[in-house]
């Protein structure tokens, strides 16, 4: 089955199972996709009415975690009175890990939430598109066969789809949501555990130390310290973010690159074992830095540390929450 | 003859001739994106771009910069002011969207006179803007629709056209005219050059698609802050700021205190800020008149739209539809300002 041909039978399917929900009064709403006004986005959207089914999509630009909606920062989905709406989400697999590690760390009520399972099969790698074909307009973006087409005014350039999917799609071991049939309809699939050799960490890991510090200062020269991959990010959901606390102040916030790199560094504390490795801070980044080298390092220590993935199950809560007399702490250093 | 003509391989020249007088910036290419930087090698220059990333506001206004430094000496405060405030800077191959910009800037930095912001004002005071005619427009731009226009050479000291194999330049200010003048170098333009750079501008204006109705738009507003709207509107904004960040008419900006007390010493900064925060609007009583996502989302359209045109008698929005390409959750400006456009009045 070529991509084109997958895409539509998760289209339909997605459309199918919003109607039934909303006509059996199952959901109130439907959080999904619909086609952006640019050839490669797509924007959120919420349905209300089961007429507007057809507006949801699926073309593999959905750049968004739409979790991110549901977590406790964004306002809530409630009807005239207040009451909070049942909610039914698209969800691909990394939708479904934050549906399920809010549900762990108790921001969401799983009661008010149906997931719409899907097969995800990836988002494409807008950036290195972009990237290549440089100062020129893209006017179209369509998928045939196994190909991404871009057309332009007089141009037309093809890019494999395999290898012009976001390097975190590449591999993806949670294509469709860890949960049951209570919580999730469509394609689910009940995980326990996954198993990743962490390849792609392989060449930062062969790096020196002086030369993982190179690497990271150049990744992260062109920040600006916008925070969009804070606003991104599906469990990134603090009333008040350390880096906006000024009383007392946590650190400088000049753009100059100790400020950059302490905010990044914390950044990556917060998400360990958090991280449900969706791209989504990589793929808002206005200026283009990818994060996702940083988060599957962050995925590969957890991993390796504590066997743990987040987002697979919605009762067990990450490692950095959870306390163990069996952790190793060959870290701690002894008094005397 | 008033036009002249400079050979793409004469950028080189001209920079050497223009950078013993001047701080050049122009548009580079940094890991993929476009911005303004300032030039330490000509090769660096990138003038065939569609427009630049980051505005060349960060020229002008950077995100960050210190305002001043001071030293403390017991109970004697020393401040050391900014002292390359004289310095002259040129801004080469801006384009006319943002050149408008910096006059937008001036309402903002000077406040009709009743407060002056001396460090913007004596830096654009000091500036020279040699802008570029924009011969393909994206599909985002809209400039046409806000009082702008491709080859909308107002806002420049000189014109550059490009015309394929050369440039078309034209001096436009006193001060444009004069260093044309003195670029005694440059060839003359024959009137079939002069001919393309209008055929090149005309093109170029009808290949904008984008529109909006800003007469409506700005009546509209006027009478439906709290239309439901707002609420459809703001639904998909994850409230991130790249749009007001990457928009050459924003001008919000926070200042710091760094102190080092260890050294008695510090430096006040200002950094850019953004209405789309949350804290942005956040009163030290802890009430907050734009705490949803509603309100501050209103908020970047009613500034631009409803309250610049209602000071100064202008849009706050030059169309360069930078918001529309950055917005990763595709909240188009031009699709809020269609639906602005549409709001029938009340009881009508």
């Amino acid at each position: 089955m070529t991509i084109e041909t997958e895409n539509k039978d998760i289209e339909n399917s997605i459309r199918d199972t919003a109607k039934k929900l909303l006509s059996e009064k199952q959901v109130d709403v439907i959080l999904g996709y619909s086609k952006g006004t640019l050839p490669l986005s797509s924007t959120p959207i919420i349905i209300r009415k089961e007429d507007d089914v057809d507006k949801l999509v699926w073309n593999n630009l959905t750049y968004i975690n739409i979790a991110r909606y549901l977590a406790p920062l964004m306002p809530q989905l409630c009807d005239n009175e207040g009451n909070p709406l049942k909610i039914g989400i698209v969800a691909k697999g990394c939708v479904g890990r934050a549906v399920n590690l809010l549900a762990a760390e108790k921001q969401i009520n799983l009661e008010n939430v149906k997931m719409i399972g899907i097969n995800c099969n990836g988002n494409v790698n807008r950036s290195v598109i972009d990237l290549e074909i440089g100062e020129k307009e893209i006017l179209d973006v369509l998928i045939s066969g196994d190909d991404i087409i871009a057309k332009g005014k007089d141009w037309e350039q093809i890019f494999p789809y395999d290898q012009y999917i976001n390097e975190l799609c590449k591999v993806c071991q949670v294509k469709s949501p860890s949960a049951t049939a209570d919580t999730c309809v469509g394609e689910c699939q009940e995980l326990e555990s996954i198993h990743d050799e962490f390849a792609d960490v392989a060449e930062y890991d062969a790096k020196s130390d002086d030369e993982k510090w190179e690497y990271i200062k150049d990744a992260l020269e062109p920040c600006t310290l916008c925070y969009s991959c804070r606003q991104a990010c599906p469990v990134c959901y603090c009333n008040l973010c350390f880096v906006d606390q000024n009383l007392p102040v946590w650190f400088g916030k000049t753009t100059q690159l100790p400020d950059v790199i302490v905010f990044h560094l914390i950044r990556a504390f917060h998400l360990a074992g958090r991280c449900v490795a969706c791209g989504a801070c990589s793929s808002v980044c206005p200026v283009g830095i990818d994060l996702n080298k940083i988060t599957r390092k962050l995925e590969e220590i957890v991993k390796k540390r504590f066997d743990f993935t987040s987002g697979l199950s919605a009762e067990t809560v990450p490692p950095m929450m959870d306390f163990s007399m069996h952790d190793a702490e060959e870290f701690m250093l002894e008094e005397d | 003859m008033e036009q002249k003509i400079l050979k793409k391989d004469e950028i080189e020249k001209l920079y050497n001739e223009l950078a013993s007088e001047y701080n050049v910036y122009a548009p580079v290419k940094k890991k993929g994106n476009i911005s303004f930087e300032k030039i330490e090698k000509s090769e660096d220059i990138v003038l065939d771009y569609l427009n630049s990333k980051i505005p060349p506001k960060s020229v002008l206004f950077p995100q960050m910069e210190v305002l001043f430094e001071y030293t403390l000496d017991e109970k004697d405060v020393e401040i050391t002011d900014r002292q390359d405030l004289d310095q002259k800077i040129l801004i080469l191959g801006i384009r006319p969207c943002d050149a408008y910009s910096f006059e937008l800037f001036a309402n903002f930095f000077s406040s009709h006179g009743n407060w002056k912001d001396e460090i913007y004002l004596k830096k654009k005071e000091n500036t020279t803007l040699i802008g570029m005619g924009c011969n393909t427009p994206r599909t985002t731009c809209f400039c046409t629709s806000v009082g702008g226009n491709p080859f909308n050479k107002e806002n420049m000291d000189v014109f550059l056209t490009d015309l394929g194999d050369k440039y078309l330049v034209e001096g436009i200010s006193d001060k444009g005219k004069e260093m044309v003048k003195n670029l005694s170098w440059l060839s003359d333009a024959t009137d079939a050059d002069v001919k393309k750079s209008s055929e090149l501008a005309k093109q170029a204006e009808e290949s904008i698609t984008a529109t909006i109705d800003s007469e409506t738009i700005v009546k509209n507003l006027e009478t439906n802050f709290e239309h439901p709207v707002w609420r459809e509107i703001s639904e998909s904004c994850i409230g991130c700021g790249s749009c007001s960040y990457l928009c050459p008419t924003c001008t919000c900006f926070d200042v710091i205190d760094e102190t080092d007390k260890y050294n008695n010493r510090g430096r006040r900064i200002r950094i850019w800020d953004t209405c789309q925060s949350c804290l942005y609007s956040l009163e030290t009583s802890g009430h907050n008149p734009r705490d949803t996502k509603i309100q501050r989302c209103r908020n970047r359209i009613m500034h631009k739209f409803s309250y610049y045109p209602e000071n100064y008698e202008l849009l706050g929005c030059v169309g360069c539809g930078r918001c529309i390409a950055v917005c990763p959750a595709n909240n188009d400006i031009l699709t809020i300002l269609h639906k602005v456009e549409k709001i029938e009045e009340k009881g009508g």
